[in-house]
């Protein structure tokens, strides 16, 4: 569905996007990550159309981004950061009037509009003003722009930001639905979002790709991910060497529990779990094991080592 | 063509489905009916050769309060989108660059030339209400409004151009404003100069002045309809190149 290659974008001398190569294929819901100033919403406006890329080029569903952007508008829904609404008219007016740009009339039109009020749970809310409206119905009525005209490509630009819990969980669960048939790129810093409603993550920083693959695997391969904290009872020194000497054990550190128990927290190369031959130590040597614990990373762990700058 | 239409129309609602249209309307009718009274007092007061309609548009106030009326008109078009963000909207939505431009264009216009209905229905009560003969014909009634539309095509465009130039409205009218008065100075060159100087003609060919004169005589030339449609498609040339520069800036 979308395919980007070398895509990159200079603001004057300013790097914003340097060469960014990924591809979403149809039906996949991305989470697309990064800290702020990554280049999230620069890479976001150039696949809409919005702002030319400086070198590199994308497709979207076939269609070249530059060249035939008004075909690429057609097949994309967007809801920008912060969501843009002309305040001063009212919901449906606004929601008929985007629908009616993007070609949308007569039965087909009133059909749309009913069913978009309806998943975005607008409907109670359709005539009033969207000036009055608050963030988070602002935020639905920026997600029923985006659907109106049925699109393969839904493009959001942290579609939860500023949202109170509720409302997030309201707009995650739209989003999985909509996920269904629909292929969804979406930008945000809520990471715990991302693992529950994504199916694969970039993530980007300084305008360069880090990492393209799904949360699982990146989980997994995270060199933190492959740890294991042990609580046995027994002579520390030999227990550390013990220890260490089990296949795909890298290190091994110990601190002492105030109750005469010491815990282990055992390094592992990544993809292996060295669990079992763990306990199977323990039952050979008799030491008593109380606990036997595989961390398991999250998210939140690969973004920040993939991104902090220290 | 459907997509020109739905932003027209969304554009003309801005301005009649919310107080600001009625405002300008309001503001327009006032003045004008103003130029006519006054314009009226004289005539009671001392003998005038000339006609009623030459008479008001030559009024003092005429070029006030019509230098004022395109930068109200036009200075929300583009900054507002602009400054709030829903040009990004506007914009990725499967519509042109020109059909953006044009129907913002068309809509400041049409409502440009709404505003001179109260003027015309002042005229026309003025031979309505009594008997004695107007002392104006129709060929210098309709004279007078054609070079007023005629104007305000080429103002209106200057008003585009401004608005496309800034995020903030507030500036956008003020060089709106800048703009039309340097237009208005140049044509008023010759008088301070005298035809001696070579460039007389020139300046005799863009001042407002002068076409309002004599249109408002009856006297309809040719020339400021090929000035004023021309230099307003300039003008509306370069607002489409400065919205569009977003697409082709390096």
């Amino acid at each position: 569905m979308i395919e980007i290659a070398n895509l990159s974008k200079n603001y004057g001398r300013h790097t914003a996007v340097d060469g960014i190569s990924f591809e979403v294929s149809k039906g996949e819901i991305v989470g697309f990550l990064g800290p702020n100033g990554a280049g999230k919403t620069t890479t976001l406006r150039m696949l809409t159309g919005f702002l030319p890329p400086t070198s590199g080029a994308a497709r979207i569903a076939g269609h070249d981004i530059f060249r035939e952007s008004l075909e690429v508008r057609r097949h994309i829904g967007y809801m920008p950061e912060n969501v843009p609404l002309y305040t001063d008219m009212r919901v449906k007016e606004y929601l008929r009037f985007r629908g009616s740009l993007r070609g949308l009339k007569g039965s087909r039109l009133r059909k749309r509009l009913g069913e978009t009020l309806d998943i975005c749970g607008l409907t109670h809310v359709r005539r009033k003003m969207i000036k009055t409206l608050s963030k988070g119905y602002r935020q639905r009525v920026g997600l029923a722009d985006a659907l109106i005209h049925e699109p393969d490509l839904l493009i959001l630009d942290e579609p939860t930001n500023g949202l109170d819990p509720n409302q997030i969980r309201a707009i995650r669960s739209l989003i999985q639905n909509l996920g269904e048939n629909h292929t969804i790129l979406l930008s945000t810093h809520i990471l715990s979002e991302v693992e529950m409603t994504c199916n694969k993550v970039v993530i980007i920083d300084e305008g360069k790709v880090k990492a393209a693959d799904t949360p699982k695997n990146l989980v997994n391969s995270m060199r933190r991910a492959g740890r294991i904290s042990v609580e046995l009872q027994g002579p520390r020194e030999e227990i550390e060497t013990k220890l260490s000497a089990v296949d795909d054990v890298t290190k091994v550190t110990s601190q002492s529990l105030q109750d005469g128990w010491n815990r282990y927290t055992v390094f592992v190369a990544p993809s292996t779990d060295t669990r079992l031959r763990i306990s199977a130590l323990a039952h050979e040597t008799q030491w008593p094991l109380r606990s036997l614990v595989r961390r398991s990373g999250t998210l939140e762990e690969v973004f920040v080592e993939l991104t902090r700058r220290d | 063509m459907r997509t020109f239409r739905i932003l027209f129309f969304k554009e003309l609602k801005s301005y009649f489905l919310t107080p600001f249209g009625w405002l300008i309307m309001a503001f327009a009718a006032m003045m004008q009916g103003l130029s006519l009274s006054t314009t009226l007092k004289e005539y009671s007061e001392s003998a005038m050769s000339e006609n009623l309609v030459f008479a008001t548009f030559q009024s003092p106030i005429f070029w006030f309060y019509f230098l004022f009326l395109f930068p109200v008109l036009t200075m929300r078009l583009f900054s507002e989108e602009n400054r709030s963000g829903t040009l990004e909207g506007l914009l990725t939505a499967p519509v042109k660059t020109w059909q953006v431009v044009l129907s913002k264009y068309f809509a400041a216009y049409l409502t440009f030339i709404l505003l001179w209905i109260p003027a015309l229905i002042h005229f026309r009560l003025f031979t309505m209400l009594n008997d004695i003969p107007p002392p104006f014909n129709n060929g210098e009634l309709y004279g007078a409004l054609t070079i007023v539309i005629l104007m305000g095509s080429l103002f209106t465009a200057m008003g585009c151009l401004a608005s496309c130039m800034t995020s903030s409205q507030i500036i956008a009218g003020i060089v709106c404003v800048g703009i039309l008065f340097v237009h208005f100075l140049l044509g008023l060159i010759p008088y301070f100069f005298g035809d001696q100087i070579a460039a007389a003609p020139l300046f005799h060919f863009i001042s407002s002045q002068e076409h309002l004169r004599s249109f408002s005589r009856g006297l309809v030339d040719t020339r400021p309809f090929v000035y004023y449609l021309t230099a307003s498609g300039f003008f509306i040339f370069l607002t489409y190149h400065l919205l569009d520069y977003r697409r082709w800036k390096p």
